[in-house]
């Protein structure tokens, strides 16, 4: 109706957030995969020459060995391979850089989320927030700073151009070079953007979701994979609409404790959300709200959610903040669980 | 030994057309006879005959062995004959204990006594209803339990029951079926109308099945099982056809685009925070227990009813926010709801066929004539009686003379004339005979298959399990369960909707 914004300053506008029904069903999927690996704060895992690989911390490990294959010295943010195997690693400090060949570091990103190749010499870059590192990710959404840009870097000839600017909080991308467009997962307005392969302005694909997206691969037989690193609640929406609380908790509280999507349940008895409807008799509820949630959501080739699969407010595999497709399964990093897992998605539903 | 009633030879025409072809029928004491047919059988024919509410072309009622012809439903039920209708026949405007005491008035009446002895009585036939309440307050399920009290509180000797648990809750239903043997029990005489063959099987001593006005079968319940009852009320073996609830991973839909994002939504006490989403190319099942808040939740999405002006929560279609006002901005963006009450809600019922086909056309704004084109009205009642299989006399027949299933067609045709993208069917086979359940079954597949998002609400849960690619429970006005097909059991869905 017309006259509904002026209505809503009348009666305050609901606090809503799009329900997990069809294809986001929940289920136990995620807390009943199996698991691959242990290991601290598992982030981005990608496959090189068929074999997996995954950054931890500040070290980029093979899946099957506890020895780094390389260390930097800042936690790596990023990564991504190009078809002659060179690794580029994004780090928290700022900046990339390149594993194997004889590539200069490229400087002036101080938030790399996530990164692309398009074949060997084109690099795509996600540059989260202009303001502050892609560790301090929730201070970002608690000032609601839309300062993220995605980048397009010429190896072969160091140019770089920026694509699209003010994108809240760029998580995820890939590349859809057929189609001279790049998908990218804006987290903070929780939704997938085509934005051309030139330049331009962002066309939502995939809005409204459920939680906040991270990283986006694809899948062989042509939809994607999306990972939601954490999930919406009423509650958090609500301290994103009331300033005056939002700043008072920024400065006064400890950020662990936050009123802020959070990678992991800490369990906590000073975390936030710990009355009436979390636990009955001792136990916790699947429903009840949480800062932390495993999701990971299969999209056919027009961004159509299919499948999902779930650790929910009970379960401890949150934060899934990468999956890949691999040998017929999904392998996901749960940095909020400390785990790499592998989901069957014959098991998933429909 | 004589019967208690018999009907003899007995024919009834409607405008030279004939509802009944002398058919012969017995009622002994004390015994629950189930009537079974299609729509337009000719089972509320016969029943209205023997309750005086018409009367018949020839043929002859024999009651306790005596001649009978009553002109008026006063003068069968002085005798003992009472008949509680499909469609209720309460004065909407007075109260549950008015109704229960109309006709049985003492010279002065006091009406806290009234509502007292009301209560006693509704209690002690275990039905939760408020006898302070009018009975335009109440859902349908409640108008039927006050027309069952009232028949039963009129002390008759035959009960006729048209359509009885249509609108029962199982709980509801499990009260209404210990009623009938309580009645049973105390001599009195029931004649139990049915559209679910189990009810008539489990419940009936025994069964008389009509099929185009004429008497098929009838015997002792133990001569018959579902599929012989079906056979004989149709011609063929349908029960496979209608109620196939195994059906395989390939047989359910995969979703298409969300069209309907409800998130929060709220009116009262009857829907309360709901959220939920609607899927193109799929059908959404809703089971929910009577007063589970789903057909007001979907009346909300419709334009029906307005959610809570403060925090009502969001509806979008289309990722838009939507807020109608009025029905007829719902139905100019799509969204058709089919209602559960057909004769209040659905059509013109003194109005033809062709006027109420018409009467879609022009309510969804797709006429741009603001002239009635008569040609146009014709051609549009021929393509969707023949798309629905509507039988009638011909286009110009009135409603109110269709069967049930008849005039479900035409409230179904008349929606969907209005070119809708989400249809939301409540109660679609509510009162329809098995033929018509599997035509109309059929058509809701159909839409499914052509795109369209579509809703089906229903109470019965081999139609929802069969029907749906999705199944939604509802209970306390919120979804709280979302099953598939594949995992759905009857066990399952029920305990989502009462636990």
């Amino acid at each position: 109706m017309i006259l509904d914004p002026l209505l809503d300053l009348l009666r305050g506008k609901a606090v809503t957030i799009p329900p997990m029904d069809g294809a986001l069903r929940p289920n136990t999927m995620l807390d009943d995969a199996d698991i691959l690996k242990s290991c601290e704060e598992p982030d981005n895992i990608m496959s090189v020459a068929e074999k997996l690989v995954h950054s931890s911390g500040r070290d980029i490990f093979a899946m099957n060995s506890g020895k780094p294959i390389a260390s930097f010295e800042s936690d790596i943010t990023a990564l991504a391979v190009n078809p002659s195997g060179i690794i580029a690693v994004g780090l928290n400090a700022g900046g990339i850089v390149f594993q194997k060949g004889k590539i200069p570091p490229l400087d002036g990103f101080n938030c790399p989320t996530t990164l692309a190749f398009d074949g060997a010499e084109d690099l795509y870059i996600c540059n989260g927030s202009d303001t502050h590192s892609a560790n301090e990710w929730a201070a970002d959404l608690m000032l609601k700073n839309s300062g993220g840009s995605l980048w397009h870097v010429s190896l072969a000839s160091g140019e770089r151009r920026c694509l699209a600017k003010n994108l809240s909080f760029p998580y995820g991308l890939v590349v859809d070079a057929s189609n001279g467009r790049v998908i990218v997962s804006e987290a903070w307005r929780h939704r997938l953007v085509s934005i051309p392969v030139q330049g331009g302005m962002p066309k939502p694909v995939l809005a409204k979701l459920a939680g906040y997206p991270a990283r986006i691969t694809r899948k062989t037989s042509g939809g994607f994979i999306l990972c939601l690193f954490a999930p919406r609640n009423r509650l958090i929406e609500f301290v994103l609409q009331e300033d005056d609380y939002r700043n008072a908790m920024l400065g006064e509280i400890d950020s662990r404790y936050w009123i802020a999507p959070s990678l992991s349940a800490s369990r906590s008895f000073l975390e936030p959300l710990q009355n009436g409807g979390v636990k009955t008799m001792g136990i916790h509820k699947p429903w009840s709200p949480s800062r932390s949630y495993g999701l990971i959501v299969e999209l056919d080739s027009n961004f159509l959610p299919v499948t999902s699969y779930h650790s929910r407010a009970n379960g401890t595999r949150h934060g899934i903040t990468s999956a890949i497709e691999h040998e017929g399964g999904i392998i996901a990093t749960s940095r909020g669980g400390n785990l790499i897992l592998r989901v069957t998605p014959e098991a998933g539903q429909a | 030994m004589t019967s208690l009633i018999e009907m003899q030879k007995v024919t009834k025409h409607y405008r030279g057309v004939p509802a009944l072809r002398e058919v012969d029928f017995s009622l002994e004491k004390g015994e629950i006879h189930a009537l079974l047919g299609e729509n337009g059988a000719g089972k509320s024919t016969l029943t209205k005959i023997m309750a005086g509410v018409i009367e018949a072309t020839s043929g002859k009622m024999l009651y306790r062995g005596a001649e009978k012809n009553y002109s008026t439903p006063f003068q069968a039920l002085s005798d003992g004959i009472a008949m509680v209708f499909q469609e209720t026949s309460l004065v909407p405007s007075m109260t549950v204990a008015q109704n229960i005491y109309l006709g049985k008035e003492n010279f002065l009446n006091r009406l806290r006594g009234i509502y007292i002895s009301a209560q006693q009585f509704l209690q002690s036939l275990n039905f939760t209803v408020d006898p302070t309440a009018t009975v335009a307050s109440l859902g349908a399920a409640k108008r039927q339990m006050v027309e069952i009290a009232r028949a039963v509180h009129h002390k008759a000797e035959v009960i006729i029951f048209d359509e009885p648990t249509a609108t029962l809750t199982p709980e509801e239903k499990r009260h209404f079926f210990a009623l009938m043997k309580r009645l049973k029990k105390s001599g009195v005489s029931i004649i139990f109308i049915t559209h679910a063959l189990e009810e008539a099987l489990a419940q009936a001593d025994r069964i008389t099945i009509l099929r185009d006005g004429e008497l098929v079968a009838t015997g002792p319940v133990s001569k018959f099982d579902r599929d012989t009852v079906v056979r004989a009320m149709v011609g063929r073996a349908l029960s496979n056809e209608i109620y196939n609830t195994t059906r395989s991973a390939a047989q359910i839909r995969r979703l298409g685009k969300k069209i309907l994002s409800v998130q929060d939504i709220s009116m009262g006490n009857s829907v309360r925070n709901n959220s939920f989403s609607i899927f193109e190319k799929q059908i959404t099942g809703v089971f929910g227990l009577i007063g589970s808040g789903r057909t007001e939740t979907f009346k909300i999405v419709a334009g029906i009813y307005k959610r809570d002006f403060l925090r009502g929560g969001d509806i979008e279609l289309d990722g838009k926010l939507v807020r109608y006002l009025v029905p007829s901005e719902a139905v100019r963006d799509g969204i058709i709801y089919v209602t559960e009450d057909r004769k209040l809600e659905g059509f013109f019922e003194t109005m033809s066929i062709a006027e109420n086909f018409y009467s879609g056309l022009l309510a969804s704004g797709l006429e741009k004539s603001s002239v009635i084109n008569f040609q146009e009205m014709r051609e549009l009642s021929a393509e969707w009686s023949e798309r629905l299989n509507v039988k009638a006399i011909n286009d110009n027949a009135r409603v109110i003379e269709l069967s049930g299933g008849n005039q479900q067609k035409v409230v179904i045709g008349k929606a969907l004339i209005q070119r809708p993208r989400l249809v939301i069917f409540d109660e679609p086979t509510r009162g329809v005979d098995v033929g018509a359940i599997a035509e109309i079954h059929q058509f809701i597949n159909k839409l499914a298959d052509e795109g369209l998002a579509v809703v089906v609400i229903s109470s019965y849960l081999p139609e929802i399990m069969n029907l749906s690619d999705r199944i939604l429970v509802c209970r306390q006005g919120r979804i709280v369960e979302e099953i598939t097909p594949l995992e759905a059991t009857e066990e399952k869905i029920m305990y989502a909707a009462v636990h």
